[in-house]
C-alpha cells in the first residue's frame, strides 16, 4: 500500500458547475497541488464559503484528475450539497483540504477487476478505472442507477471497460433490478481477482459478500459523517476488526473483510 | 502606535506561564499531530489533548455528529486508547515535535478514583505542563457530566486528583447546570488553579423524514458559533465568583471573538469546532487577537482580562 503524503489546504477555484442528471452536478475545480498528487478513491473535503449557518466542511471523493484540475461528482442530498450546485466561477471563497484518505489498492499481479458502482458510488471510482486501463488490468464494470439517466460516468467507464453492465431500478437501460443481481452473475460467470464497490452501504455489504462466497477480495468506499476530515475529531469512524478506525484517513476505501456492517447505520445526509 | 510595536502576549494559569493565551479545546485537536501539517504547533499558548482516560474507551456508535445552524452536535463518547497508549504515542510525539510547546492533558473518568489514577500515571512523565480534569463530558452514561452538575461530587474529584500532582489543575465546567459559579466556587474550594469554561451543551437534533435522532446515542454535546453568546456570559459569571483564572471557549473563530472572551474575563481562550472548519484557525485567531492589540494600543494582553466596561 502506498503512503500517501500530508494533505494541503489549498484555495480552489471553480472553473465548472454543470448539472449532468437530476440532482446531480459535476464540479470541475482549479486546485493544482491537489490535482498533481491526488490517488484513486481519495477524497477533498470543501469548504464551500463563509458567512452562512452551515459551518462545517463537505467531504467529496475526486472523480478525476486532468492536468491542474479536479473534477467532483456530487448529488444534491442537503443543505450543503445544495449550496454546492449553486456555486460558480464568481465564487472566490472556497478552499478544499485535500488530497484526503486511504484510496483503492491495487496489489500487484492484479489483472481482472469487478468495478461496481450504485448511483454516485460512480464518483470515486473515475480514476481507478483510468488507472486500472492505463496498467493493463481488465475491468468489467457493472452499474446500478435509479433511471438511465443518473448512471453517471457511464461514457468514462465504456471507454476504458472491457465490458459495462448496466441495472436501472425502472428499466430504462440495461436489465431492470438491482446491480446486485448483475454482480452475482458476473461473479459466477467469469473469473476475478478483485472487486472494487461503492454505492449505498447495504448495496456494498451485498456484494462484499458475494465476493466472498466467490472468493474474490473486495475493496469498498465507506461514507460517514465527518468534522475534521483529518483524523482528528473521530467522527467518522468505522467499526472493524481491528477496533474503531477513521474514514476519513485509515478509509475512506477498506477491504470489506476488515469492515464490521452494522443494519443500523443510517445514510449521512448532508 | 506603529505596526511594529511589540506587544506583550504572555499570561498565566497560576504557576503556568503561556506565551500567548490561544489554546487549542480538548477533542477538537487530538493531540496535535493531525494538524502539524497545516499550524505551527509551537505558536499555541498551550496543546489541550484529547481526553485520556486510565483503560482505553471504545466511544460511541455512528452517527456521531449533526450538522445545525452555526454550530454542530457531538457524541463522540471520549473515545481514546487509554493513559498508557497515550504516553507512549502522543506524548513521545508531542516532545518531539513541539518540545515547547507547554502540553495540558484533559483527564476523563467514570469514577473519583479513576480521574485520580490518570493524573498519577501522568504526572511520572515530564512533558506534561498541567491537567485538564473534564468533569462536564455529555456523552457517556457514568462520569462525566454527572460530577459536572453538582458541587460536592466535582468538589471530590479535584480533591482526589489534587492529592496526587503538584501541577496545576484546569477543571473544565459545564454548562448544563442552573448555576455555574456556584460550581466554580467548589471546584476552587477543593484545590482547583484554574477553571475552563464552557463544555458542550447538551443538544438534540431529530430527522423529521426519518423520524429518528440525527446521532445515535440520541441526545449529544453543542458547540461552535451558535453558543458563544451563552460562552461569554457564563465567563463573565464565574470571573466575577472565583479569584482563580478562567479559560474561555465557546465557539472562537477569529481573534475578536477571543477578545470577547478576554473582555469577560478570560485570562485564556481555547479554540475548538472551529479547528474542523479552518485547520490553520488557532493561527488565526493568534494573529487577530496581537492584530487587535495593535490595533487599540494594547501593550498587554493581560490587561484586557475582564476590562469590559459596564
Amino acid at each position: 500500500m502506498t503512503v500517501s503524503p500530508q494533505p494541503v489546504l489549498e484555495t480552489v477555484r471553480v472553473l465548472a458547475n454543470e448539472r449532468i442528471a437530476t440532482g446531480v452536478g459535476l464540479l470541475t475545480l482549479q486546485a493544482p497541488r491537489i490535482a498533481r498528487s491526488v490517488e484513486p478513491g481519495q477524497f477533498v473535503h470543501l469548504r464551500i464559503g463563509v458567512g452562512r449557518t452551515e459551518i462545517l466542511r463537505r467531504p467529496f471523493s475526486v472523480h478525476r484528475a486532468v492536468g491542474d484540475r479536479i473534477e467532483i461528482l456530487y448529488q444534491v442530498v442537503g443543505a450543503g450539497t445544495a449550496r454546492l450546485a449553486r456555486v460558480g466561477p464568481a465564487d472566490e471563497d472556497l478552499d478544499a483540504i485535500g488530497p484526503v484518505g486511504h484510496g483503492w489498492d491495487v496489489p500487484a499481479g492484479t489483472s481482472h477487476a469487478l468495478l461496481v458502482t450504485g448511483g454516485l458510488g460512480a464518483a470515486p471510482m473515475g480514476m481507478l478505472a483510468e488507472r486500472l486501463a492505463a496498467q493493463g488490468v481488465a475491468c468489467v464494470v457493472a452499474m446500478g442507477a435509479p433511471t438511465a439517466e443518473r448512471l453517471v460516468a457511464r461514457e468514462l467507464f465504456e471507454s476504458v471497460a472491457r465490458k459495462v453492465v448496466l441495472t436501472t431500478d425502472d428499466g430504462t437501460a440495461g436489465t431492470r433490478g438491482l446491480v446486485t443481481v448483475a454482480t452475482e452473475r458476473l461473479l459466477a460467470e467469469e473469473r476475478f481477482d478483485m472487486v472494487y464497490a461503492c454505492g449505498p452501504e447495504g448495496m456494498q455489504r451485498a456484494v462484499a459478500s458475494q465476493a466472498a462466497v466467490a472468493g474474490v477480495r473486495c475493496q469498498v468506499s465507506l461514507e460517514r459523517l465527518m468534522a475534521c476530515g483529518i483524523g482528528a475529531c473521530l467522527s467518522c469512524v468505522v467499526t472493524t476488526t481491528n477496533g474503531r478506525k477513521r474514514a476519513c484517513v485509515d478509509g475512506p476505501v477498506f477491504y470489506a473483510e476488515e469492515v464490521v456492517w452494522y443494519a443500523s447505520e443510517v445514510p449521512p445526509k448532508h | 502606535m506603529t505596526m511594529d510595536a511589540h506587544v506583550d502576549l504572555s499570561v498565566a494559569l497560576g504557576e503556568l506561564e503561556l506565551a500567548n493565551p490561544v489554546m487549542t479545546a480538548s477533542g477538537t485537536f487530538a493531540s496535535g499531530r493531525e494538524f502539524a501539517a497545516f499550524v505551527d504547533l509551537n505558536r499555541l499558548g498551550a496543546v489541550v489533548t484529547k481526553g485520556v482516560s486510565a483503560q482505553p474507551w471504545d466511544g460511541n456508535e455512528s452517527p456521531r455528529i449533526a450538522e445545525t445552524p452555526s454550530g454542530m452536535l457531538n457524541s463522540i463518547g471520549l473515545q481514546n486508547p487509554g493513559a498508557e497508549a497515550f504516553c507512549a504515542k502522543d506524548l513521545v510525539w508531542l516532545k518531539e515535535h513541539a518540545p515547547r510547546v507547554p502540553v495540558i492533558v484533559n483527564v476523563s473518568g467514570h469514577t473519583v478514583d479513576e480521574y485520580a489514577a490518570v493524573v498519577e500515571r501522568l504526572d511520572e512523565e515530564c512533558a506534561v505542563s498541567a491537567y485538564e480534569i473534564n468533569i462536564s463530558c455529555p456523552n457517556v452514561d457514568e462520569g462525566g457530566l454527572a460530577f459536572g452538575t453538582s458541587c460536592p461530587a466535582a468538589a471530590a474529584v479535584v480533591a482526589a486528583c489534587r492529592e496526587v500532582t503538584t501541577r496545576p489543575l484546569i477543571v473544565k465546567l459545564s454548562p448544563n447546570v442552573s448555576d455555574i459559579a456556584e460550581i466554580a466556587r467548589a471546584v476552587e474550594a477543593a484545590g482547583a488553579d484554574a477553571v475552563s469554561l464552557i463544555n458542550t451543551l447538551l443538544g438534540m437534533a431529530i430527522d423529521v423524514d426519518t423520524r429518528r435522532p440525527m446521532l445515535a446515542r440520541g441526545v449529544g454535546g453543542l458547540s461552535g458559533p451558535a453558543i458563544r453568546p451563552v460562552a461569554v456570559r457564563m465567563v463573565w459569571q464565574v470571573a466575577r465568583a472565583v479569584t482563580i483564572p478562567v479559560v474561555g471557549m465557546g465557539g472562537i473563530m477569529t481573534g475578536r471573538d477571543a477578545i470577547e472572551f478576554m473582555l469577560a474575563g478570560a485570562t485564556a481562550v481555547a479554540v475548538g469546532t472551529a479547528n474542523f472548519i479552518d485547520p490553520t484557525a488557532t493561527m488565526r485567531v493568534l494573529d487577530g487577537v496581537e492584530e487587535y492589540c495593535r490595533k487599540h494600543g494594547v501593550k498587554r494582553v493581560r490587561d484586557l482580562i475582564g476590562a469590559v466596561s459596564l
